[in-house]
């Protein structure tokens, strides 16, 4: 016994909330050959099927590339600091990837611990998370190397899992997810069978030894030199996200913005005395290996990492955190 | 909605120039129950901005004693900088803060202290000798080597005189091989040279070394040879930073966030850090 939606019920789902003026995102294709997380005008832009996972990913929703901190206003000697559109839109993002999902309880931790960042926290609170469990893998998913799967609920306010064409078993994880899914499912006789993932690539507790004794190894060396410093492996991470902050506007009025940011910019530590702690792309490389799999469980216990394969897909020169850690597992640094 | 990105606004009082290219800037809190109530450690640093510019990191250089103002100083170097040394009385700027863990001075009470500081390293230094100097019997001798690269890169010279006319402090000022005048007073040569010529006692001392990281390199075996151990030697360190409290990525050495945990450390903490900063 199991209980189900049609794609024609999650159309209705994303009409109603598009209708109340909230906020709908989930996958779509914006070009030939891009799929990304956007925001939808209508359900027909919903991309359900037959792709392996957007190239981007559901941090941008919670954590905007482009964020306006507070606005300023100059008058003479006088200076006056203002809140700038606190969020306030309620949003559901649909057909999620669950490693994607699974990145939002990492990222919360990063965003509570010491101090609440409260731009991080209301839009996470009015945000409701659908989850799609996959139903194919390529050669760059390893969401099973970092203890997560197909449909792993983790982040999840309700997930569906394929049972055919256009029809979806419904699994509500959270109060979120059931007050969602009220009224809009069937019961039925069918349960949608566990999809098979990737297998397991490596094993991040020796990536973490590796990484804790290596600092100086010629292995992060050979990794890094062809890497181009381009960001694009974080910057499409779900789990990366490092900011910059900085002021927009003139000497009389603006706003004082972040962006995001990456460990793979060359200025990323420069100190203004010219120092650069991190010199070159290898060390910038293993820094971003070593936050993943060793500096973020020190600090949190948990993995910075939910194996989506983003950073392998997009990177241009083929680097992409999974090569480095196969290498690292199969102990080809040795 | 609480922002902890938006600074507190506080009022220039005072600017000095210090050097060609360093300022200090004393500002007080434009809110007076906040002048009362605002309290922290020396050693802790703030982050302080000229809208429309953006923000810098900075020491808080001024004692944790005193209430009127609180006192930053600073190096020209880029945008932000620029903007803050066209400030003059009456502006308004921002400030974030107290940020980072401070000097442990309840632990190093008892203690001889020694103070050596390169160039623009004064500051993070200046506070913690003033709350010495005003604590003064909680501490022993005081000796204090300070050295820039030429005379007119020193900063807060005449400080330096004050310090010295305490009973059981000694000051040693040097400047860089070439960097001196011809009315030259002190000492010729780099911090760790001086320091090392200058003997002393080392006998259940703490230091407090900072400086450029040469600086602290060639200052280690000098305190090797001495017998002080690298637990009772202190440093701050500079990473660059942006939010201040453990959230945009930028200020680790391996798990350790120099923002939240630092900027203070021992030299046994750093020596068990990767070489990452
Ligand atoms: C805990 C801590 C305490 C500190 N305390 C002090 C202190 O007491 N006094 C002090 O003077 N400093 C201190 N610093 C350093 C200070 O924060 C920096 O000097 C300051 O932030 C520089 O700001 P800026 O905007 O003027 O420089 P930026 O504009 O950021 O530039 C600084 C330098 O970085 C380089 N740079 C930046 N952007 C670029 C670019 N796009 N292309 C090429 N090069 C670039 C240049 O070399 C430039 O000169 C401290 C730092 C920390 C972390
Ligand atoms: S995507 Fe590839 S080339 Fe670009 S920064 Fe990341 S590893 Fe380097
Ligand atoms: S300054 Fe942002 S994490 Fe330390």
């Amino acid at each position: 016994m199991s209980f189900t939606i049609t794609q024609d019920g999650l159309s209705k789902l994303v009409n109603e909330w598009l209708a109340r003026g909230k906020r709908v995102a989930g996958p779509s294709r914006v070009k030939r050959d891009c799929i990304l997380y956007v925001p939808l005008q209508g359900p027909d832009q919903l991309l359900l099927e037959d792709f392996i996972r957007p190239a981007n990913s559901l941090k941008e929703f919670l954590f905007p590339k482009h964020e306006r901190l507070f606005g300023y206003r100059i008058n003479g000697n006088g200076v006056e600091l203002f809140e700038l559109e606190p969020p306030k839109t309620e949003q559901l993002l649909i057909a999620a990837r669950p490693c994607d999902a699974a990145a939002l309880p990492i990222l919360d931790q990063v965003f509570n611990w010491d101090c609440a960042d409260e731009f991080y926290n209301r839009r996470r609170q009015l945000t409701t998370v659908v989850t799609l469990a996959c139903s194919a893998h390529d050669d760059a998913c390893f969401c099973t190397s970092v203890g997560l799967s197909p449909c792993a609920e983790r982040g999840s306010d309700v997930m569906l899992v394929k049972l055919d064409r256009g029809k979806y078993e419904v699994r509500c994880h959270t109060e979120k997810g059931r007050s969602l899914m009220e009224g809009r499912l069937e019961p039925s006789d069918q349960v949608a069978s566990e999809p098979l993932g990737p297998e397991k690539r490596f094993d991040p507790a020796e990536v973490r030894e590796f990484v804790k004794h290596n600092f100086a190894s010629a292995f992060w060396q050979s990794e890094g030199l062809t890497c181009l410093g381009c960001g694009a492996c974080a910057y499409t991470c779900p789990t990366c996200h490092c900011f910059d902050i900085i002021d927009e506007g003139n000497a009389n009025e603006g706003a004082r913005v972040r962006n995001w940011d990456s460990c793979q910019f060359s200025m990323f530590t420069q100190h203004a005395s010219g120092h650069n702690p991190r010199e070159n792309q290898p060390a910038r490389q293993r820094q971003r290996i070593s936050h993943k799999f060793d500096i973020y469980p020190e600090k949190f216990g948990e993995i910075l990492c939910t194996g989506c394969g983003n950073c392998t897909r997009n990177c241009p020169v083929g680097i992409g955190a999974l090569s480095v850690l196969t290498e690292i597992g199969h102990g080809e640094h040795l | 909605m609480a922002n902890i990105y938006k600074p507190e606004l506080v009022k220039v009082i005072a600017t000095r120039q210090q050097t060609p290219d360093v300022k200090s800037v004393k500002v007080c809190f434009q809110d007076s129950g906040r002048a009362n109530d605002f309290a922290f450690r020396v050693g802790q640093f703030g982050i302080f901005s000229a809208f429309g510019y953006g923000e810098s990191t900075f020491n808080i250089c001024s004692s944790s004693n005193w209430k009127d103002y609180l006192e930053f100083c600073f190096r020209k170097v880029g945008r932000v900088t620029e903007a803050l040394w066209r400030l003059e009385e009456g502006d308004v700027i921002g400030f974030r803060g107290p940020y980072g863990n401070g000097y442990p001075v309840e632990d190093w009470k008892g203690k001889n202290l020694i103070f050596l500081g390169g160039g623009i390293a004064m500051p993070p230094i200046r506070c913690a000798i003033w709350y010495a100097l005003e604590n003064r019997r909680d501490f022993g001798d005081i000796t204090i080597v300070y050295g820039a690269r030429t005379v007119a890169d020193l900063v807060y010279v005449d400080e330096l005189d004050q310090w010295a006319q305490h009973p059981n402090v000694r000051v040693v000022r040097c400047v860089d091989p070439g960097g001196q005048t011809p009315d030259w007073k002190g000492e010729i040569g780099f911090v760790p040279h001086v320091f090392d010529r200058a003997g002393g006692s080392s006998a259940n001392s703490i230091v407090l070394v900072i400086g450029p990281p040469i600086m602290i390199k060639n200052t280690l075996p000098i305190l090797d040879r001495m017998g002080i151990p690298h637990r009772a030697v202190y440093t701050s360190l500079e990473n660059r930073m942006k939010c201040g409290c453990g959230k945009c990525g930028r200020c680790n050495v391996g798990a350790f966030y120099i923002c939240k945990e630092g900027p203070v450390l021992t030299m046994e903490d750093l020596e068990r850090l990767p070489s990452d900063y």
